[in-house]
């Protein structure tokens, strides 16, 4: 009587788990360790990193999975390694791609590295540091390291505060908590907006950010780009050149061990965010959708969050933002989304076992 | 009628520890806000202190008791099978304990400075100074024999510590503590808001003045005071429930809790001294 019930209670537990979920989903690939970022070569075949310092290819037709050698030498600990991995615009032509990573610096400190190299018979070849980060730190811990490239070719980096330097991301002597602009080559461009103050580095293009995490430029060619708060105080933020983004000096979160962080939450002269959560939702990665595939999030960003484990479709009206929890049923935390050549929507799950998963558009 | 004086000792060094080290963190943060030009004024270094001691205090208060309580029980046994000991002593285990803990702290779990004011050298060094103190502190609780009335007052303090949060966030951040209770504070017309934020932030800092009287005058009236308070929160939370069918609120727990610890102080004073 009593395993009749369970199996009644079981098939409606499902029934109704089914029920609730407005997507279906498909697993593509199980068993990833750690994996970090992803970007499609092409609809079949995705180029993904993995934090402990593996570039892989994965062919999404018969799902074979293979390693790529030569990758750069990483600092694998705490939240650093491998990070990102993003193509260059001409990159059916020249099969160039871009890499950040964390690495011990000549100081045997660790650091934030931007890469290029050329990907050619599953190895990297012509490697070169464009980026060494004069932010060193004694453990990989907020790194930033996400790359987007802006319409006008150069390349922007989140480079994190650090943790334990989280002041230095109100100086310009240094690159704790910026986002940089760099030439592919690594040179800086000359209308990068410190190139002509004194003291400041000339590739920081804002300032006043934490442990940064998405960053997107859309097709209009604005910036947007989010980051973790301590307890409290996530961010999305519309990135401008030159301007102050205010952490440590303003923010809406306490941290970690209770205490204030700073008892303002605004100032002139430093950047109001999009928008905060509080609590903190830890988001991670973001896209801005423009695609017909899924016509419900046509014009929204979809920020996929680890600790509320979904993703949050956010839209702004004047200047409101308004927002929507998608996926919560898969409960992963989630780590990368991207978009294939074709529109669909592909998730990847964060840590050791992680996944990569397709998320189908509805009927 | 005497009581084990070493636990609460232990306990009472370790809050009286708390309450030197959070403002370290406090006035180096506020110091740091002061040089990017932050309109740090009495007031926020006030509202920063004390939310400091209140919430960056709790898990330091665990954090030291534990080191407190193998580091003056390794002093105790040294004291007894060897020449050293006194209050110099004992003051030089908390300075060890503050700084193995901080140390531990950070190698141990995190890999990173949590405790702000702990990341540059004169910080650790004023942390060291505050264990030296609390070790101080603790030599002179042990060293005459306690009656009830201590671990009374341990608890009483420790009950009024408590309620500082909700004083705190109530006086210096009400929209804040209002959502914590489900209010949109802008939501509400002047006058709802002018109403719920003087019963409010009346309620919580009158329990706490009632606690803290407790304490000074172990009058028993005062405990049963912020007892009843409690218990009549709990009480009407579950009529507003079951007889005017509100949402299930299961805060009432907390409220209870709240109101059994003060009892409890006014029970014992009561019983020791069989009269009010």
């Amino acid at each position: 009587m009593q395993k009749k019930y369970h199996i009644l209670l079981s098939f409606f537990l499902i029934f109704s788990l089914d029920a609730k979920s407005d997507y279906k989903y498909e697993t593509i690939a199980d068993d990833l360790n750690d994996a970090w970022s992803m970007v499609f070569i092409d609809e079949n075949t995705i180029l993904f990193t993995e934090l402990t310092g593996n570039l892989k290819i994965l062919n999404l037709l018969d799902k074979s999975i293979t390693n790529i050698a030569n990758t750069p030498k990483v600092h694998y600990a705490s939240q650093g390694g491998l990070s990102e991995v993003i193509l260059d615009p001409g990159f059916k032509s020249n099969n160039k791609i871009y890499l950040s990573y964390s690495a011990k610096n000549k100081n045997n400190k660790s650091t934030l590295f931007l890469s290029s190299a050329e990907l050619k018979n599953d190895s990297l070849e012509n490697q070169k540091v464009i980026f060494e980060a004069i932010a060193p730190r004694r453990t990989s811990v907020h790194m930033g390291a996400k790359i987007a490239f802006m319409q006008d070719g150069t390349l922007l980096l989140n480079s994190g505060d650090g943790f334990d330097h989280r002041e230095k991301a109100q100086y310009l002597d240094n690159h704790f908590g910026k986002i940089i602009r760099i030439n592919t080559d690594g040179t800086v461009p000359k209308d990068n907006p410190f190139v002509n103050t004194t003291g400041a580095l000339p590739e920081i293009y804002s300032y006043g950010h934490r442990n940064m995490q998405g960053l997107i430029v859309t097709s209009s060619g604005d910036i947007y780009e989010n980051e973790h708060g301590p307890k409290g105080g996530d961010e999305m933020n519309l990135i401008k050149p030159s301007l102050n983004y205010g952490w440590p000096a303003i923010t809406y979160g306490i941290d970690y061990s209770g205490a204030v962080i700073s008892p303002f939450t605004e100032k002139e002269g430093m950047e109001q965010p999009l928008l905060h959560w509080t609590p903190s939702i830890a988001p991670s990665d973001m896209i801005y959708y423009e695609d017909n595939l899924y016509p419900e999030f046509m014009g929204s960003f979809l920020v996929t969050a680890l600790v509320s484990k979904d993703v949050k479709k956010v839209t702004f009206v004047n200047g409101k933002d308004k927002q929507e929890s998608l996926f919560s049923d898969l409960n992963e935390r989630l780590r990368n989304i991207e978009i294939s050549p074709a529109g669909f929507v592909y998730l990847l799950t964060d840590g050791p076992g992680g996944k990569l998963i397709k998320v189908l558009p509805q009927e | 009628m005497k009581i084990s004086k070493y636990p609460f000792s232990v306990l009472s060094a370790s809050l009286f520890t708390v309450m030197l080290v959070t403002p370290i963190t406090s006035i180096s943060n506020l110091i740091w806000l002061s040089s990017v030009d932050m309109p740090v004024t009495f007031i926020t270094s006030l509202e920063v202190i004390l939310f400091d001691f209140q919430r960056l205090g709790f898990p330091l208060f665990v954090v030291f008791t534990i080191a407190f309580a193998i580091a003056f029980t390794v002093a105790g046994l040294l004291s007894r099978f060897t020449k050293y000991g006194g209050n110099n002593f004992y003051a030089l285990a908390g300075a060890t304990a503050i700084g193995v803990a901080l140390i531990l702290m950070v190698e141990l779990l995190f890999q990173t400075q949590l405790l702000g004011g702990n990341r540059s050298f004169l910080g650790k060094i004023f942390h060291w100074i505050a264990g030296f103190f609390g070790g101080y502190f603790f030599y002179n609780l042990i060293s005459k024999e306690r009656t009830f009335t201590f671990a009374v007052r341990f608890f009483g303090i420790f009950y009024a510590y408590i309620l500082l949060g909700l004083v705190l966030t109530w006086v210096f951040t009400p929209t804040a503590a209002a959502a914590d209770f489900g209010f949109i504070l802008s939501d509400l017309s002047d006058t709802a808001q002018n109403a719920l934020l003087r019963d409010f932030t009346s309620f919580f800092v009158a329990t706490f003045i009632f606690s803290i009287l407790g304490v000074v005058t172990l009058n028993p009236a005062w405990f049963f005071s912020a007892g009843i308070v409690y218990y009549g929160a709990a009480l009407f939370n579950l009529i507003a429930i079951y007889a005017h069918g509100t949402t299930y609120n299961q805060i009432y727990v907390g409220e209870i809790i709240l109101g059994t610890l003060p009892t409890l102080l006014a029970l014992t004073i009561i019983y020791k001294n069989k009269s009010i």
